[in-house]
């Protein structure tokens, strides 16, 4: 089952913003000014970014060293991946997009002369997809204490090391983000350009 | 009920602690529907009632939390009335008459519409099939707890009201920042929740004590009902793999006598916290006298956002009025039409002007207006913070959008008309809206405000037998049009003076009205709120988008000390003055220039060169003595992290304008120069992320080098093509992903092999100065980087 969510509230994390953008505490001069205006460009990013989500937990069938079986039939090599779910009853699958108003906001801005705009956006929206998987790994961090699981300390997206890049396609579609307008590429890029999916694992906690 | 209300006036009532955690400990495994297994271990889950009875709680919770048709079916269980029943029984039997037992609803894992896709009807539904099992069970009273969507919330509370008078306690789940995972701070969440009627409200579960003492503070002062507090032990924290909470029962209890003192009137544990922790907390605060809700009544409008007060000592408060298709062809053709984007820009424009409250109007001949009022109303709690005010004059749209609105609003208005009042008064009182009272009857509107006096006091003592109190209600003061009639604005003024000196409500007045017919209106509808300002008045519908109505509002708040330490009229008109400051003419204009391009104050800088060029300066000099020395010292002070991104490209923007505005007046050699290295800049193919590409263009175009875009996602055999059109070339190539990265390899190889000769620059994220180097190319790391090699390939 592949829970979705329509709306994800989340403040921008401004201090990540600022440091995206290169704002080095105690060395970065900036006047008062500045600050209104970049902050202002903040909110106003907030407003065009519309960001949904979808999640699942998919249980895991056999971990043999790279090799990853999951149900659904779902079969990933990758030994890093495999590392991280060691331990684990299930994968949980999660993708959020911001939506390709944000996207074509960057782009307009861009070419119509706000360019300061843009980079502020492309950081906003940057780190905002980032804290909307936090977002449902939080969301789903209660149901899971109740279970007496918990997640993995740490999560993987298709790209990253060992774990190949086509396999966002395995993930998309199970997630079904056709459903929040997420399509990918064929080189296996997500459309909109803002969204994100990453694979993390599900384990018992352990009590003594 | 009474059960309840009678302990809560004589002391802290102890709720019970954790009961997930404690089935864990106590050997339900992982994975497995509680509730199932509690039926099947009843042992267990007794043992656990009965252990927080002894410890001293007066009211147990039911294992019921998620024993709701959404979470039970996930395990293939479809007798939802049959469990609640079943549990509440074992609970009873465990405890007797010696605890109270509370019906637990939690959440159903999904968000309710407007915010998601469960239906709010179909929640409600959800929500009272399992509040009648728990009533089969003999529940004293229920507890709908760790709610983090307000929707979803007020769905339970409805459902449980409506089937079931006994005492309902509603407990939201916040996080550290005080706001719930989607944004309803607890404020809020208050005003919404216990004007709908939760006899108690509060907070559990996501924090410690620590940060729930703050929610319970920021609460008390608004509370017209007890508060509740049930926090964690702590914080989970993973020690030699074993998930624990941080605090011991100690400590735990240790917060007990604050909790109280600030404002707690019903307290227990939730995740992490057992009978120890609980027992621990009844000793510790037994003997403390309870601090009861302070208020009975409070004039007050909220969003899942946002709360609005409302009165005498507060600003006076603007009821944004453009949501409304009367007059507005355009609106009416987009509301026809079920479009929403009108209705949004218009919420926002008047959100950014100043409103605090927005008036949402339906009313069109021929269309749905309960359907489109719920429309605007979903759209604007997802993407406005305000309240609303629901202005329609049918009762049926009333009823609809109060019932499915995820705040306390206010109800655009009801007349002294027998009828309407007994339709419309009940419907307010079960869904706690305030209400515009409109002094009129059958009769029309009194001429004289005498008559209307006669009215208002109808209609509260009417009012008033359902409930309501003086702060709940907000009198009309009805502004006639002077045009037509001279006296109409004194009988007004009468009005919002007498209510607000003698029958001590809250009082509005529909600013527009006064002036119809009249040429230069915003002038008298200005003065006019000045004067009803003086006379007390609470709230105006206006269009807060005329400058001189707001400053006119901000000025009587501040002269009538409504705006403390002038705070709210000294930020607004600094923001204004800092705008319209005046420029430092005694600068000389190259030095302006220089300083312009430093601040990225693109907005002045053409007038700027204009003005060099008008005054005789070369152009060539202000480029090379104060422009590129201006964007070099940028670039260094990029360099030593003494700028950051946005100032950089800020300063590179204000350089580009300034550069177009001095290129027509520059030597020809000059410009034949600059244009002699053509850059060609390319995202690589299978890459989509050019944001780093873009800025490189930017700073290149800056330093007077001719830039070509080829874009994103470009193929070699499309950028070593292109390379063949030029007659001077440098490439700067750009890609995000180790993906994509191998990509420019294949555009240095095919441009080699079909001969072409060319410089090649590299950079992006994941780009190194050796990947690069082992393509016999540059490497640049940002766009301040790229000038310099540039400039240095092009040498």
């Amino acid at each position: 089952m592949v829970t979705f969510f329509d709306q994800i509230k989340v403040f921008p994390p401004k201090e990540r913003i600022y440091s995206r953008l290169g704002y080095a505490k105690g060395i970065t001069r900036l006047n008062p000014e500045q600050k209104d205006k970049i902050d202002d460009y903040i909110k106003k990013a907030e407003e065009l970014i519309d960001l949904k989500g979808a999640a699942a937990r998919i249980l895991i069938v056999k971990i043999d060293g790279s090799r990853v079986e999951l149900g659904d039939d779902i079969v990933f090599e990758s030994k890093s991946l495999g590392e991280l779910l060691i331990g684990c009853e299930e994968a949980f699958f999660m993708g959020v997009t911001a939506g390709s108003g944000i996207v074509k906001a960057i782009r307009d801005n861009f070419s119509n002369d706000d360019a300061t705009y843009a980079v502020i956006l492309d950081a906003v929206v940057s780190e905002t997809v980032d804290a909307g998987l936090a977002w449902i790994m939080n969301y789903f961090n209660r149901e899971l204490y109740r279970q007496n699981k918990q997640f993995t300390e740490r999560r993987f997206s298709a790209g990253y090391g060992d774990f190949l890049l086509e396999y966002q396609k395995l993930i998309c579609r199970r997630l079904e983000l056709e459903r929040l307008g997420v399509s990918l590429t064929e080189a296996y890029m997500l459309v909109p350009e803002k969204s994100v999916t990453a694979v993390c694992g599900i384990k018992t906690i352990i009590r003594k | 009920m009474e059960k309840v209300r009678n302990i809560l006036k004589k002391r802290v009532v102890i709720l019970d602690g954790a009961t997930g955690t404690e089935l864990q400990k106590r050997g339900m495994p992982a994975g497995v529907c509680p509730e199932e297994w509690c039926l099947k271990n009843p042992e267990v889950i007794q043992a656990i009632h009965r252990e927080y009875q002894q410890a001293g709680a007066d009211i147990v919770y039911s294992c019921t939390f998620g024993a709701n048709r959404i979470k039970l079916s996930q395990y293939k269980i479809n007798d939802v009335k049959k469990v609640n029943r079943d549990l509440v029984r074992l609970a009873r039997s465990a405890v007797g008459k010696r605890a109270l037992i509370a019906g637990d609803i939690g959440p159903t894992g999904k968000f309710v519409a407007p915010f998601g896709e469960l239906g709010f009807e179909e929640a409600i539904k959800i929500f009272k099939e399992q509040a009648r099992g728990l009533l089969a069970g003999g529940v004293d009273l229920f507890v709908i707890e760790t709610m983090m969507d307000m929707q979803e919330a007020r769905a339970a509370l409805i459902a449980v009201k409506e089937i079931s008078d006994k005492f309902t306690i509603v407990s939201m789940t916040y996080e550290k920042n005080g706001r719930t995972l989607s944004g309803t701070d607890c404020l809020s969440a208050l005003i919404t929740l216990q004007s709908l009627g939760a006899d108690a409200v509060g907070c559990n579960c996501s924090v410690g004590p620590e940060s729930m003492l703050d929610f319970i503070v920021k609460m008390k002062p608004y509370a017209k009902v007890p508060l509740v507090s049930k926090p964690n032990a702590g914080v989970p924290e993973l020690i030699e793999g074993e998930m624990k909470f941080n605090m011991t029962d100690k400590e735990f209890a240790g917060f007990g006598r604050g909790f109280v003192f600030k404002g707690a009137n019903m307290i227990g544990g939730c995740c992490g916290t057992r009978p120890d922790f609980i027992r621990k907390l009844k000793t510790k605060i037994s003997k403390q006298k309870p601090f009861l809700p302070c208020r009975d009544s409070i004039s007050a409008l909220s969003s899942v956002r946002k709360t609005i007060f409302i009165g005498k000592e507060e600003p006076l408060t603007v009821i944004g009025e453009a949501i409304n298709p009367t007059g507005k062809k355009l609106l009416q053709k987009e509301l026809r039409e079920g479009k929403m984007s009108l209705v949004q820009d218009l919420a926002k424009k008047q959100e950014d002007a100043g409103a605090d409250i927005l008036d949402v109007n339906a009313g069109l001949p021929g269309i749905d207006e309960v359907k489109i009022i719920k429309r605007i109303i979903g759209r604007l709690a997802v993407k406005n913070r305000l309240p609303l005010s629901i202005d329609s004059v049918n009762p049926e749209v009333i009823e609809e959008a109060l019932r499915f609105y995820p705040g306390r609003a206010l109800i655009n208005s009801l007349s002294g008309e027998k009828r309407k009042l007994k339709k419309i008064l009940p419907i307010a009182a079960k869904y706690g809206a305030m209400i515009i009272i409109l002094p009129l009857d059958s009769k029309g509107i009194p001429q004289k405000y005498e008559q209307r006096k006669e009215i208002i006091e109808y209609v509260f003592k009417e009012a008033k037998k359902l409930g309501f109190t003086k702060d709940d209600i907000i009198v009309d003061g009805i502004a006639m049009t002077v045009s037509s009639n001279p006296g109409a604005a004194l009988e007004s003024l009468k009005t919002i003076s007498w209510c607000s000196r003698v029958f001590k409500t809250g009082t509005v007045v529909g600013l527009s009205n006064i002036s119809f017919g009249m040429p230069n209106r915003s002038w008298i509808n200005a003065a006019y709120l000045a004067m009803l300002q003086v006379q007390g008045l609470t709230m105006a519908i206006a269009n807060p988008l005329r400058q001189e109505l707001m400053n006119i509002k901000r000025a009587g708040d501040l002269l009538l000390g409504k705006d403390k330490n002038a705070s709210v009229f000294l930020a607004h008109f600094s923001k204004v003055s800092t705008a319209e400051k005046e420029k430092p003419e005694s600068i000389p204009l190259d030095q302006r220039i220089f300083k312009a391009i430093m601040e990225g104050n693109k907005e002045d800088i053409k007038d700027l060169v204009k003005q060099a060029i008008s005054a005789g300066l070369i152009a060539d000099e202000l480029v090379n003595k104060s422009m590129i020395p201006a964007i070099n010292e940028v670039g260094d002070l990029f360099d030593k992290k003494e700028y950051f991104l946005p100032q950089l490209i800020a300063s590179a923007e204000a350089m580009n304008a300034a550069f177009d505005e001095v290129k027509p007046y520059l030597k020809k050699e000059k410009n034949g120069k600059a244009k002699k290295t053509v850059i060609l800049l390319a995202t690589v193919k299978g890459d989509i992320h050019d944001i780093g590409k873009n800025i490189v263009g930017l700073m290149l175009k800056n330093h007077g080098f001719s830039v070509i875009d080829l874009g994103k996602d470009v193929s070699a055999k499309k950028i070593v093509s292109k390379i063949k059109g030029c007659e001077s070339y440098i490439v700067g190539l750009s890609a995000l992903m180790t993906t994509t990265m191998i990509n420019m390899k294949e555009v240095i190889e095919l441009a080699k092999n079909e001969g072409v000769d060319c410089k090649f620059m590299l950079g992006g994220a994941v780009v190194t100065k050796a990947y690069a180097q082992s393509l016999d190319a540059e490497y640049a790391r940002d766009g301040v980087e790229a000038v310099r090699v540039i400039k240095k390939l092009s040498e």
